[in-house]
């Protein structure tokens, strides 16, 4: 077991941005029968999806919410340390997107970019690198992006995936802190599982999939619900022992946003309360990794109006392909800046803060742009 | 999560409400395919439910190897989950 606990960083603000197109399930019922619609949305709790146009990638979507996260923040892009991007949706095999992104940002060569290849556990994960950086020494500010376009994983022939999923990217900003609390990580791994969720076709075990359903997500919904049951319910207990805490501690546990009916059935389990495990699937869909981030930015604002002190205790939770598997506990500072906007397409170096939204001022709000 | 042992009454409640199917037509003899509610969702729900219940685990494997409300209760028994 991978159990950490890291100083000595804040996160300074967070950005979402996503697709402005919106896909609706209920107009997939001629497609798919209206019946099967109807039980998948009933199940997953997806009633719309937000789509990536052709062209448009996991990278851009992280971009535009990294330079909106810049300018509000007022931090020069000769400041930040370090760049990780994490996504299993990248541009190109290779260079890695965290360098085209390096690029487009304007950021320094003293900048260390790299990217981390993993989905759904990606945030935890990439939170905990991030940490480890600064924590380490010589980094003072790293720029976390977390991107998906699964919209492009799915084939219209399978409608359990094409129904599910949606479209993401979001930047982390986070800096050194000598009054941050503690933050507690545990992450995990089974590799047994790597074929539950899987894109066979592409890549270099097979360039050239004969088979044209190779070149799409394969998901074992039955061997993902077990792992998912199985799992997570140990990895909130272990992390909050390993914090000294208790489930009422928690002001909030943010999930990545798979599937309604595993969520519930996993808070249940766990006996968290509804009201501090927010979904957002209804009209975000099922966006990977980048959920995590999305879900908190989201519910923020609504989670603040409820708790009083001057942080709130978070516990972000994310699971799934490889089999892979990650929570982080943290203290949120209540000042903390949360941005949410639609894709503009802007190149990045020209954007502007949206002219209205005079949410967008105040931090620890959700801004729609 | 309950450890008690399911009478057939109870497991057949059980399977009606995991397949949205009417207690009337759960009898051992009707297969998978001729229960509209038994597909991967029913699956699902149906792994939940043992889940909840027992917190047992029913894998993929099992699960698809079923083919019948027969082959189910034969599950709940070698697991010692029927009460008979």
């Amino acid at each position: 077991m991978s159990l950490s606990r890291i100083g000595g960083f804040r996160i300074a603000g967070v950005a979402t941005c996503v697709p402005a197109a919106i896909a609706s399930n209920a107009d997939l019922g001629s497609r798919y029968g209206e019946v099967e619609v109807r039980k998948v949305v009933a199940m997953a709790g997806v009633r719309e999806r937000r789509v990536a146009d052709e062209g448009v990638t996991a990278s851009d979507l992280c971009t535009e919410a990294a330079a909106d996260l810049l300018d509000r923040l007022g931090w020069a892009r000769d400041s930040i340390t370090g760049l990780i991007f994490v996504t299993q949706s990248p541009d190109y095999f290779l260079p890695s997107g965290s360098c085209v992104i390096h690029h487009k940002l304007g950021l320094s060569d003293q900048c260390a970019a790299f990217d981390l290849g993993l989905g759904c556990s990606g945030y935890p994960y990439g939170l905990y690198l991030a940490a480890c950086m600064l924590k380490g020494g010589g980094q003072q500010r790293i720029l976390l992006l977390h991107g998906e376009t699964p919209s492009k994983f799915s084939t219209p022939d399978d409608h359990a995936t094409t129904l599910l999923f949606s479209d993401a990217g979001s930047a982390t900003a986070l800096e050194t802190s000598a009054t941050a609390p503690d933050s507690f990580f545990a992450l995990h791994t089974d590799g047994a599982g790597a074929e539950q969720l899987i894109i066979r076709g592409g890549a270099f075990r097979d360039r050239h999939p004969q088979d044209p359903r190779h070149q799409y997500l394969q998901m074992d919904g039955a061997a993902i619900f077990n792992f998912t049951v199985k799992r997570v319910p140990a990895l909130i207990h272990d992390t909050l022992n390993f914090a000294g805490l208790a489930a009422g501690d928690i002001d909030s546990f943010l999930f990545h946003q798979s599937n309604r009916f595993i969520m519930k059935h996993i808070a249940h389990k766990c006996g968290l309360p509804e009201a501090r495990v927010p979904l957002i699937l209804e009209h975000f869909g099922n966006s990977g990794g980048p959920s995590v981030p999305l879900v908190l930015t989201q519910s923020l604002a609504q989670s603040l109006a409820a708790h009083t002190g001057d942080r709130l205790r978070v516990m972000m939770l994310g699971y799934g392909v490889g089999l892979s598997w990650g929570a982080a506990l943290m203290e949120l500072d209540r000042e903390m800046l949360v941005m949410h906007r639609d894709y503009s397409g802007a190149p990045a170096a020209a954007m502007v803060p949206p002219a209205t939204a005079p949410q967008a001022a105040h931090p620890g709000t959700a801004a729609n742009a | 999560m309950s450890a008690e042992p399911l009478t057939l009454e109870q497991a057949c409640e059980m399977l009606s409400m995991a397949f949205n199917e009417p207690l009337a037509g759960i009898e051992p003899g009707r297969t998978r395919e001729s229960i509209l509610g038994w597909d991967s969702m029913g699956a699902l729900m149906l792994i939940a439910e043992l889940d909840d219940r027992f917190g047992v685990e029913l894998t993929a494997d099992d699960s698809r190897k079923m083919a019948s409300i027969a082959d189910v209760l034969q599950y709940l028994r070698s697991r010692q989950l029927l009460r008979e």
